[in-house]
């Protein structure tokens, strides 16, 4: 598929396809006038509008005018999107399901027999072009759909294949972990107003703290333990400031939190 | 070179031990004085072919390499009792926890008898020269950890001669000495961690079904060969692990449970309360605050002096003394 007569719908346009539209324009990979987006209400449509796109309350015509075709509905509702879709999916579509705790099973029982289905988990920076996406593919998906999906997204963030199993973990580890390091820069922030810093600067100096430690950490490759021995001075300021961290179990407490996101995500994939 | 011990406990026994099986001494060039007999260290060191003695002068006489092995408390008693007879030529090494080499330096200066002989010599040369040790237990079997901080009249040669023996039994290196207490904290006190921590693993093994010989002959192998992996890799310590921990598996499964204890700040606070009690002890030993039965065993060293010694199995009676007794304590 050449991506000149790439046109991408969104079936759905909530906050999350919203985030990948806007990665993809901002990217110049697709322009405004190839996204298609659906919803039921013109509620989320307006914003998709101003960009340039095409809006639609018509989930068929989404299909019927495009070739890549991101599922981003609420998961309860997919199932029924599916069969109303069903009819109007071909073999040149490429079908990619952002939908949390569908399975590729489920997607593939519900739409034609060899659609090339691809399962798909970002989180909301991709907003930002700073995501992270893993994706796993149906049966019915070769090399050249997954080859696509990764060019295409890679202007959003970083962007992995991986077996289905690893996209639970995935939702635990950074889907959710996006509000992880939320909690995070706030606590730091609020440490430094507590020392006395007005908090709109301790907020952004802690966010650019976050952005630059996790730049040096996928630039240089390093593992993590090396860099954070890098800034420990014998007796300084930080190995002080990490002992309180150690004292209060941090480490325990974020393997709980990616364990108990996961674990959800495995038992509402379930439902 | 002839070296001598103040001091028949468990630092003189691993060390005597160390030196002698790496063929470094033999063990009749060692001696080692101690008021107390019983010891069981004692015995030890007899058995080993060690020159054990009550006499702490003669220890002094018979050394070219001094070790201060006593408990901090008692090296003030040491030094104003063998300070008088120690030479510039001797090495001295205080192995004391927590002990400054300037203390011990003022003590030397203020020693009556030693005052004369520091007048009468030009200054950098009356004193013998002080280094400052903080080693471990495991010298013993060689793997000891050892640092040193030379006092200020020491030469390079003669740190470079502490160097070279106690490489003999492990890994030694020189340091500023205002570090020296960190050490005691980490590597002097750390034996004790991990034998803490080997007793545990060997609990967890038996728990789940091993005979015990078998979980701690298991268990100090795996430490012991986690430790070397680390001295010879280039690999930080958290990439190892990483190694170790295969995605979802029994490892990591462990670790989160050692996390979840707080397992590595229970760490940090053993080293730095052991640390801290250090620097405590050096306070204390400041003030001059001696417990009885330490006064007490000094004095009968002083008695045992004035009878005829109990036991001197020293072949070698050249004394070391080139000059006069310079008006010090004479009994």
């Amino acid at each position: 598929m050449e991506a000149a007569e790439l046109r991408v719908g969104f079936v759905g346009a909530g906050r999350m396809s919203g985030g990948l539209a806007r990665g993809l324009l901002r990217a110049g990979k697709v322009p405004a006038s190839s996204i298609m987006a659906s919803a039921p209400s013109d509620r989320n449509l307006g914003a998709w509008r101003e960009s340039g796109c095409r809006t639609t309350h018509c989930n068929l015509e989404v299909l019927q005018e495009s070739t890549l075709v991101f599922l981003a509905t609420k998961p309860h509702v997919l199932p029924g999107v599916l069969q109303e879709i069903r009819p109007a999916v071909g073999p040149h579509h490429v079908v990619v399901s952002l939908a949390a705790g569908v399975t590729l099973q489920t997607l593939q029982r519900l739409l034609p027999a060899g659609t090339k289905v691809l399962r798909l988990m970002p989180n909301l920076p991709c907003v930002v072009q700073a995501g992270a996406m893993v994706f796993a593919r149906g049966s019915g998906a070769g090399d050249g759909e997954a080859a696509l999906l990764k060019s295409l997204l890679s202007s959003c963030g970083l962007c992995e294949e991986v077996p289905e199993s690893y996209i639970n973990i995935h939702t635990g580890l950074s889907g959710s972990g996006v509000a992880y390091v939320y909690l995070f820069a706030e606590a730091m922030a609020e440490g430094a107003v507590k020392m006395g810093m007005p908090s709109g600067l301790a907020s952004r100096i802690a966010a650019q703290t976050l952005l630059g430690a996790a730049k040096m950490m996928l630039e240089t490759g390093e593992h993590p333990a090396k860099l954070r021995g890098d800034v420990c001075t014998p007796g300084g300021t930080t190995i002080h400031g990490l002992h309180q961290l150690e004292k209060g179990a941090l480490r325990a407490t974020v393997m709980n939190a990616v364990e108990a996101a996961t674990e959800r995500a495995l038992d509402m994939a379930k439902d | 070179m002839s070296v001598g011990f103040i001091g028949a406990g468990q630092l003189a026994f691993a060390l005597a031990r160390g030196f002698t099986a790496a063929g470094i001494l033999a063990a009749h060039k060692i001696t080692a004085s101690s008021p107390d007999t019983d010891l069981p260290t004692v015995s030890g060191l007899r058995k080993m072919g060690v020159n054990f003695t009550v006499s702490n002068k003669d220890t002094v006489k018979s050394s070219d390499v001094l070790f201060l092995a006593v408990k901090p408390p008692i090296i003030p008693f040491i030094l104003e009792e063998v300070g008088p007879d120690i030479e510039p030529r001797h090495i001295v090494v205080s192995c004391a926890a927590g002990v400054t080499i300037s203390s011990i330096e003022k003590s030397w200066v203020i020693s009556p008898g030693f005052l004369q002989t520091w007048c009468s010599v030009s200054a950098g040369a009356a004193f013998g020269t002080l280094i400052r040790c903080m080693t471990n237990t495991p010298v013993i079997v060689r793997e000891g950890a050892t640092v040193y901080a030379t006092g200020t009249h020491a030469d390079v040669e003669d740190g470079k001669l502490l160097e070279q023996l106690m490489a003999s039994v492990g890994f030694c290196t020189e340091v500023e000495e205002d570090l020296i207490d960190a050490v005691t904290g980490l590597s002097g006190s750390g034996p004790a961690y991990a034998f803490t921590a080997l007793d545990a693993l060997a609990d967890g093994g038996v728990k789940m079904g091993l005979p015990r010989r078998l979980a701690v002959r298991l268990g100090a192998q795996a430490l012991l060969g986690a430790a070397k992996m680390l001295l010879e890799s280039e690999q930080h310590p958290g990439q190892l692990k990483d190694n170790v921990c295969s995605p979802g598996g029994a490892t990591i499964h462990a670790l989160h449970f050692l996390e979840s204890g707080g397992f590595r700040s229970l760490l940090i606070n053993a080293v730095e309360a052991s640390c801290i009690r250090t620097r405590e002890l050096q306070h204390v030993a400041d003030q001059e605050t001696i417990s009885p039965a330490a006064i007490k065993k000094t004095l009968l060293d002083k008695v045992k002096l004035e009878s005829p010694s109990l036991s001197v199995a020293s072949t070698s009676k050249v004394s070391l003394f080139t000059n006069k007794s310079p008006g010090g304590k004479k009994n």
